[in-house]
């Protein structure tokens, strides 16, 4: 087991690397560059600080600059936000994305099974199809439409929740974010979940538990969960980098000062460092991530682990 | 009063009755049979009682459980009345038990649920009760996966859980059929052993078990109870012409016509066959080793075994569709080398191969003829459409099935005759050597007979050898010559038909003749022959392979190989075949 | 089962340990707390390297320079107390307050401006705004690196004493010293922090408040100096500004309650506001110009002044600027807005025409420059993506075509990538953009076109507007000043470089508890001047 870890992550450089790379030339082909703006510098001031932060060198050098940063852990400093480090503002940013991101994803989880779970158990019965499709318009309805929305029912109109994250410092403030980003997910896991667990709920061995008179919740719980969560678990690799991009509209919507808004900005402004810096993080985030579900795949099918 | 009783039931799919207005009863402790062939409607009879029918499926009639009406009752009564007072047993444990969870516990579960037992006896109970079954080793398969258990011990698991909360009544629905004979053996004499009082509904094709093992026995056909009463008065006079026709067509070691020796040139030769496996950083699997054999012109050798004796992993390397790891295949005086894709086409074509199941083995998406005809293509590319066409229509006539399967596609045949037409697509090259992969062993009795007959014609047409692996002694007596029993991936015995079945040299071979039902119920069934499981292939016992299950050993068995000798025209790997008298 | 349990059991667990963690985002919340809509975030609150508005207001609210504006928009003395100036016009000596002072409680002295004002003119500080000082001795010699930054033409004489010296006279210099670039900062605390320095907790500030927190992308509070001179003026304790990018979510905010202040409205809502806030919205025009300018480097638009001038007239700019955009914009027959201090622009020459004039004329311009059906004119309109603009370009495109015939094909593009084939000027033909003037006076606006500005996009390069400009800046009396200009703007007109289309409006929700609130051209609203009626 650990042998395979450490070969993965071994292995996971090579990737790492090229997406660094192409996000460097993408970044840098796009036309315009951190410091243009209606305004124009004073060329001498221009030349200046583009020999400052090492933009007058050819590419080449620059990437391998960049990388030789990027091992000894530092991503440079933010052309734009110029009091900070790329490095300080991941640090600030993530722990709120990652709260954010995590309470999604285990809601999304939560309700996604026990919606699908519910509607296997009755399918083809009315409650099947009502809940199908809320889950169809879930994923069908974009997050930039039904967000406002809510916004607009729970904060302007009933004034239940803040309209924004840095409106209150409670709990109150996640729920809003947190059930938005959720959704999309809740939607989609609920309808694999029930294609799944109709399908469990056929095999021989829940004829079995049927047999020993378990009763469906025993059922459902000991025996078909496991099986049926598996198409769910190899969909929580996409399903991550889904949450990770959904936060970025979220993060706009509610003013969270998160990697998503930092993204899209750094991205508008040409933030070079920024983008870079989150695109590393992100990269690294998803392979790490993806790793840790092949491992809990093993964990729920000892078929699999047995190799 | 009786137990259960079961009045009026019919069960329809749509416009589809797949059981018609059955009514019977069971008594306390009785043991009652119900047999019936494929699509007989016994497995849904079964499935009704506890109301696991799936949800299509139309019920009508009435069933009566000790005090329970079954019929009118709620899920919430079914499942007070499941496990704890009705138990069943599934046919494949592989499937029937979840491979996800470990064995001790849903073993668990169950008492759990019913609220048998505290948490801290259950582990205890359940512990004890893998041992009444016979596990080797309760703590280590108390906390195994079901994969990782050999299938009998599986069934032995299934048995368990269906028995641990005390049921009335037992349904066992053909709970061997998936299990080698000589541990169908094991398990139907725990069966007996374990149940006490409980009564037991024994459902299954074989009329061999219900023999031995029921009191009374029900015949359904199409859903239909045809006949029902006492095991020994049925087998005497059956009163139904499908009871008859079942009784007339079971295949019997004991009273058959066997076909004589045959006589003609070798035309195959196998010379210390060895065939093993390696997975990457695993452990090598010795699957065949050192196997010697000849097939003459016109002859059929069966190639014996249970599972792990390497029969099919012999045929596929004699075929090249395994690599040989040593030794050699000579046909018609050439050598057989190399996959099978670098072989001469005369040998490809020369040597064909039919399955066991040919939903699997037949194309869904191709009519029978393309089917049939798609050997053509390959090898007689030349043809024309007409010509070719020609050729299908004969060997579809050869099989026994009229122009109007043609134009049929897989799912629209029934078992035999998807078979016949596996066995079609084989022929109709003209091949010298016929390889049988088992297969008749997933056809209804009564079609099976009817294979069989075909395959013999064939031979005496055309001059065929066969090579017919199977694990069913019954088959193996009524059409071959000859018989190779294998062990473990060693040749054991090669006999002659007559001298195999009636003079044994080898322990194993007489305990694999003593392990079948006999189909008559005057007869008692014998002790089940061989105890324990076919150890693990990856650690072989030293020396003779059998010797750890050989109630004959002797220390100098587990010392050396034995070497092939020959008795009395019989071929045997045993230290003290000449010591020991097996014939009966 | 067990596992089951235990995983349900780790998921509450962790709401719970989420619920209850206490963010960092808690401010004090003694006191009145005013919270404002920023929109986009402070790049930097870094005095000389910040470059945005939103920078600037929040800049405002934390520092002082030697001048600043009242709640009105009138100039008003800050940091310094009194100031004089020299006959030629090019001699400022300032007297700083005694009592100014920094949050730390060091006084603020005149060497605080100098060591400031030199960093902002050294390149090596890269600052984008360090323009503002051009007009100081010196200052552009720096700026190219031709001389050191302590050649700059400013002195602290003593503790109270600023002298600056001028290049040539520049009325408005006082207009500029009110920008946040022109802040002193605490040499210490620089020498100390260095880049950090313009973080919460290091920042010294020697404006009305400090900077309390800053949660990069959320939003920063700043809290009551009390070491301020004026504190005492000062109402409210704690002034939260939320960055919050969308226009609709900050409008929600508003109306949920969250925000005492929003930073814009949402053009689309901008009736429904109206109707549902009248006394909460607040409209004035703003020192910008919203324009489509010419390439004028290349054809078809090169040396063709007639053609530009019928383009020009043929669009209806009253519609325009009522229904197309109708927020209370003012539609621009100048250049200058109209309501900027000492001056009155000329008009374009069909500024009283009716449109149907101004169709003919221009139809008759038009086929003068030699177009015409056997000669159509095709040509790219840019404009960066944003609803407006688009709305805007699609009328104005109807208009061409409608009256002259015209086929323009749109092309919008991001912003950054519009800036950047507008300064290449290789392929762009005319294209959207708009100016804000830094200061309240008509030259942050011409001063753009003189020719090798490096603002000047069409590329307008005409002797005689150069000549005038530069007469212009060495006029040291104002109304003569103020002739040159005007005179400058008009020839400027006559040549047709630019389209104005109209003048920009600031828009803010303002709740009914705020007050204070000034309305004017600079669109200044410092926190000091407004105060809270009800505490939340």
């Amino acid at each position: 087991m650990l042998r395979y870890t450490l070969l993965r992550i071994l292995g996971a450089i090579p990737t790492l690397l090229l997406v660094i790379a192409i996000a460097f030339m993408m970044v840098h082909a796009a036309p315009g560059g951190p410091f243009d703006d209606d305004r124009a510098l004073p060329p001498a001031i221009e030349e200046n600080i583009k020999r400052y932060y090492h933009l007058d060198e050819p590419l080449p050098k620059q990437f391998l600059r960049y990388l030789s940063g990027l091992v000894r852990g530092d991503l440079g400093p933010s052309y734009v936000h110029v009091d900070y480090t790329v490095n300080e503002l991941i640090a600030d940013a993530f722990p709120r994305s990652l709260k954010i991101g995590a309470l999604a994803m285990a809601l999304a989880l939560l309700a996604g099974l026990g919606a699908g779970t519910l509607a296997a158990l009755r399918h083809d019965s009315w409650l099947d199809r009502v809940v199908m499709a809320i889950s169809m318009t879930g994923i069908s309805i974009p997050v930039f439409v039904f967000a406002p929305i809510l916004v607009l029912l729970f904060a302007v109109k009933l004034n239940w929740l803040p309209a924004g994250w840095t409106s209150s410092s409670g709990v109150s403030r996640y729920l809003l974010p947190v059930v938005t980003l959720a959704l999309p997910q809740i939607a989609y896991i609920a309808r694999l979940t029930r294609a799944s667990m109709i399908d469990v709920l056929q095999r021989d061995f829940i004829r079995t538990a049927r047999a020993q008179g378990l009763g469906t919740m025993n059922v459902v719980w000991l025996h078909a969960l496991k099986p049926a969560m598996l198409p769910v678990l190899s969909y929580m690799g996409p399903a991550i980098a889904a949450i990770l991009t959904g936060s970025i509209v979220v993060e706009q919507i509610f003013g969270i000062g998160g990697l998503g808004h930092f993204f899209v900005n750094g991205a508008l402004n040409r933030d070079y460092t920024v983008v870079l810096g989150i695109v590393v993080f992100y990269a690294a985030l998803i392979v790490f991530l993806n790793l840790v579900v092949d491992i809990l795949y093993g964990a729920i099918d000892p078929r699999v682990r047995y190799r | 009063m009786s137990l259960l009783e079961v009045d009026n039931v019919s069960i329809r799919y749509g416009d589809n009755t797949v059981v018609d207005d059955v009514s019977f009863s069971i008594d306390r402790g009785e043991s009652v049979g119900l047999v019936g062939e494929s699509g007989s409607g016994k497995s849904q009879t079964a499935l009704s009682i506890l109301g696991l029918l799936s949800r299509q499926a139309r019920f009508s009639g009435r069933i009566r459980f000790d005090d329970v009406e079954l019929d009118k009752a709620t899920e919430e009564q079914l499942n007070r009345v499941r496990a704890r007072r009705i138990g069943m047993v599934f046919q494949d444990p592989m499937q029937a038990l979840n491979p996800y969870l470990r064995v001790g516990r849903q073993l668990r579960a169950v008492l759990r649920c019913h609220e048998l037992a505290t948490a801290a006896e259950c582990d205890a109970r359940v512990m004890e009760m893998l041992e009444r079954v016979g596990l080797p080793d309760a703590q280590r398969q108390f906390r195994a996966y079901p994969h990782q258990l050999s299938g009998g011990m599986r069934q032995r698991v299934m048995l368990a859980s269906a028995l641990i909360a005390g049921p009335d009544l037992l349904i066992a629905d053909e709970p061997t059929t998936a299990l080698d004979v000589t541990v169908q053996a094991q398990i139907l004499e725990l069966l007996e052993e374990i149940r006490d009082d409980t009564a037991l509904l024994l459902i299954t094709h074989d009329l061999g078990i219900v023999a031995g093992h029921c009191e009374r026995m029900l015949v359904l056909e199409s859903g239909r109870l045809v006949e029902s009463g006492p095991t020994t008065a049925v087998f005497a006079a059956p009163q139904h012409a499908h009871t008859r026709a079942l009784l007339a067509a079971v295949p019997r070691i004991d009273r058959v016509d066997i076909p004589p020796p045959a006589t003609g040139q070798s035309i195959l030769g196998v010379d210390g066959a060895s065939v093993s496996y390696r997975e990457r950083g695993k452990q090598r699997l010795q699957a065949v080793k050192g196997v010697n054999m000849s097939l003459r012109c016109g002859e059929t050798i069966a190639v014996v075994g249970e599972s792990g004796s390497g029969k099919s992993s012999l045929v596929r390397a004699m075929l090249g569709l395994v690599p040989m790891e040593s030794g050699r295949v000579v046909y018609a005086g050439t050598p057989l080398e190399g996959p099978v894709e670098r072989r001469a086409r005369e040998h490809r074509r020369d040597l064909q191969l039919v399955f066991q199941d040919p939903a699997s083995a037949l194309n869904p998406q191709m009519r029978v003829r393309n089917i049939v005809s798609e050997p053509l293509l390959v090898h007689e590319p030349g043809l024309s459409a007409r010509a070719r066409l020609k050729r299908v229509n004969a060997a579809l006539e050869q099989v026994g099935l009229a122009d109007e399967y043609l134009l049929r596609y897989p799912h629209e045949l029934s078992g035999g005759q998807a078979q016949r037409v596996a066995i079609a697509r084989a022929l109709i090259l003209g091949p010298k050597v016929l390889f049988c992969d088992e297969a008749v062993a997933a056809l209804d009795v009564s079609v099976r007979q009817q294979v069989l007959d075909l395959l013999q014609r064939v031979q005496a047409d055309t001059g065929l050898s066969i090579i017919f692996i199977s694990h069913d002694l019954a088959v193996v007596r009524s059409i071959s010559h000859r018989v190779l029993v294998l062990y473990m991936g060693r040749l054991l015995e090669v006999a002659d038909n007559a001298a195999l079945f009636s003079h044994p040299r080898h322990p194993y071979t007489s305990a694999l003749i003593d392990a079948v039902p006999v189909p008559d119920p005057v007869v008692a069934p014998k002790k089940a022959p061989l105890r324990g499981e076919v150890p693990s292939l990856l650690n072989p016992p030293p020396g003779c392979v059998f010797h750890p299950r050989c109630e004959h050993a002797r220390e100098v068995c587990s010392a050396t190989l034995p070497p092939m000798r020959d008795i009395a025209g019989t071929r045997v790997a045993c230290h003290r075949a000449d010591e020991i008298d097996l014939s009966r | 089962m067990k596992e089951l349990r235990l995983i349900l059991f780790a998921v509450l667990l962790a709401f719970a340990a989420v619920a209850c963690s206490c963010s960092s985002d808690r401010s004090e919340d003694e006191g009145s707390v005013l919270h404002r809509g920023i929109g986009t975030e402070p790049e930097s609150l870094d005095p000389q390297k910040a470059r945005t508005t939103q920078a600037g207001d929040v800049l405002r609210d934390i520092g002082e320079g030697l001048v600043g504006y009242s709640a009105t928009g009138e100039l008003v003395p800050a940091a310094a107390e009194e100031w004089t100036v020299s006959d030629d016009g090019r001699t400022y000596t300032f007297s700083l307050r005694p009592e100014a002072r920094w949050s730390n409680g060091d006084p603020v002295v005149a060497g605080d401006f100098v060591f400031a004002w030199r960093r902002l003119v050294d390149p090596k500080t890269g600052a984008f705004y360090a323009q503002f000082l051009a007009d100081v001795a010196n200052a552009e010699q720096i700026i190219e690196g031709e001389e050191p930054p302590h050649a700059l033409g400013v002195e602290a004489v003593d503790d109270r004493t600023l002298v600056m010296r001028l290049e040539r006279p520049a009325p408005y210099i006082l207009s500029l010293l009110t920008y946040p670039s022109t802040f002193p900062v605490h040499p210490g605390s620089v020498a100390q922090h260095g880049d950090s320095f313009a973080r919460a907790g290091n920042l010294l500030s020697n404006g009305a408040y400090v900077l309390e927190q800053w949660t990069p992308g959320s939003a920063l509070s700043i809290r009551r100096n009390e070491h301020y001179w004026n504190n005492g003026e000062t109402a409210i304790d704690t002034v939260k500004y939320h960055v919050i990018v969308q226009n609709t979510a900050e409008v929600n905010r508003y109306r949920a309650g969250e925000l005492h202040i929003t930073s814009n409205v949402p053009p689309d809502m901008f009736q429904q506001l109206k109707q549902q806030y009248p006394d909460e919205l607040r409209i004035a025009p703003t020192l910008g110009v919203y324009f489509y300018g010419f390439n004028l480097s290349k054809p078809p638009f090169k040396d063709n002044p007639g053609l530009r001038q019928a383009l020009s007239m043929a669009i209806d700019r009253d519609m325009l600027a009522e229904k197309i955009v109708g927020r209370g914009e003012l539609a621009a027959y100048s250049w200058v807005p109209p309501y900027v201090q000492n001056y009155e622009p000329p008009v374009f020459s069909f500024a009283t025409l009716t449109q149907e004039q101004r169709n003919t004329i221009a139809r008759r311009l038009f086929a003068e420059a030699g177009y015409g059906p056997d000669n159509p004119l095709r040509f790219e309109l840019r404009y960066n993506t944003n609803d407006t603009n688009r709305r805007i370009a699609v009328a104005i495109q109807s208009m061409w075509r409608e009256v002259l015939d015209v086929e323009t094909t749109l092309v919008n593009e991001e912003f950054q990538v519009l800036i950047a084939n507008v300064r290449a000027a290789e392929i762009t033909q005319v294209f959207r953009s708009s100016w804000i003037g830094d200061y309240d006076d008509a030259n942050t606006f011409l001063s753009i076109l003189q020719s090798g500005a490096s603002s000047n996009s069409p590329g307008y390069a005409s002797d005689k507007f150069d000549s005038l400009m530069k007469q212009a800046a060495e006029q040291p009396d104002l109304e003569r000043r103020r002739w040159f200009l005007e005179e400058a703007e008009r020839e400027m007109l006559a040549d047709h470089p630019v389209i104005p289309l109209y003048f920009w409006v600031s828009k803010h929700l303002v709740s009914q508890e705020v007050s204070g609130w000034g309305d004017n051209v600079l669109d200044y609203h410092y926190s000091q001047h407004l105060s809270l009626s009800a505490t939340r």
